[in-house]
């Protein structure tokens, strides 16, 4: 097995409807909480990365030929 | 922090498995010394296709240390087979999760293979003669056992270059061409069975 990398223990203070969302996401997903969160992370650094490179970022639904840009809060 | 573990790689020379180092996390600095480590290799062996006027491979020119600067970002985690000081074969994984497409994943999270890929002295295409066998294998076992420790249960996807769907085929499920793929190239998914094949070593 790969050996796990170190870690470091933070204790995280959310709302109980934060909590909700979480709870929601990892059991859609089918991830722990701690998954979640750290899927959060690495999507938040890589979209803001782009961002700051002058990218955009685009929701699309074919269906209705609709496209909207995101702005995200940075 | 990178660790390494064992695995084995069989030497076409010797006719016989010897033990390399999986390296779970490379550095920036590990992929530009594997990429001048091999491109005077595949420069020469490129050379001699053309020669000999062959096909190359579709993935030539690949440039690792083109792709160092992808480790900035916790999106993304390179791994690599190293035996004698040389690394013989890389794999970039996303760690931000894709969707899985198989029936059995779909809406599951899976992880997503960038890039795969073997030493130039290790490609068949280019050499004829490989030196170490089972580098690819073995990259696509620990993408695995990476995925299960991410929470994906095993779950693994990527898109083949034509040239490398045979292999590809052996181990995953072909999804067929992806139209929304920018090169249109298959998508290949790891069903549970294929999994339990890997995290079981290969017994099942």
């Amino acid at each position: 097995m790969l050996n796990e990398p170190t870690k470091r223990t933070m204790t995280l203070n959310l709302t109980e409807a934060e909590m909700r969302a979480l709870e929601t996401l990892a059991v859609q997903k089918d991830l722990s909480k701690t998954a979640v969160i750290r899927q959060a992370l690495r999507l938040y650094q890589l979209v803001d990365s782009r961002l700051s490179k002058g990218e955009k970022l685009f929701f699309e639904d074919e269906a209705k030929r609709e496209k909207a840009e995101l702005m995200v809060m940075i | 922090m990178s660790s390494r573990r064992t695995c084995r790689l069989r030497s076409a020379e010797r006719d016989d498995l010897v033990d390399a180092d999986l390296v779970d996390e490379l550095s920036k600095d590990d992929l530009v010394r594997a990429h001048l480590d091999w491109a005077p290799v595949r420069l020469e062996a490129l050379k001699r296709l053309r020669a000999a006027n062959l096909p190359w491979p579709e993935h030539w020119h690949w440039d690792w240390s083109q792709k160092a600067g992808m480790l900035d970002l916790l999106a993304y985690r390179c791994m690599g087979i190293e035996h004698g000081g040389r690394m013989q074969g890389l794999m970039m994984l996303s760690t931000v999760a894709v969707k899985g497409r198989l029936a059995q994943h779909l809406g599951k999270p899976a992880l997503y293979v960038e890039f795969l890929e073997t030493a130039p002295w290790n490609l068949r295409a280019l050499t004829g003669t490989p030196q170490f066998l089972g580098v690819g294998v073995r990259l696509l076992e620990a993408a695995v056992v990476f995925s299960q420790q991410e929470g994906f249960s095993g779950r693994l996807g990527l898109h083949s270059l034509p040239q490398s769907e045979g292999f590809y085929r052996r181990y995953m499920t072909d999804l067929g061409l992806d139209p929304k793929h920018s090169q249109r190239l298959r998508y290949f998914e790891m069903d549970a069975q294929q999994v339990r094949y890997f995290l079981e070593g290969g017994k099942s």
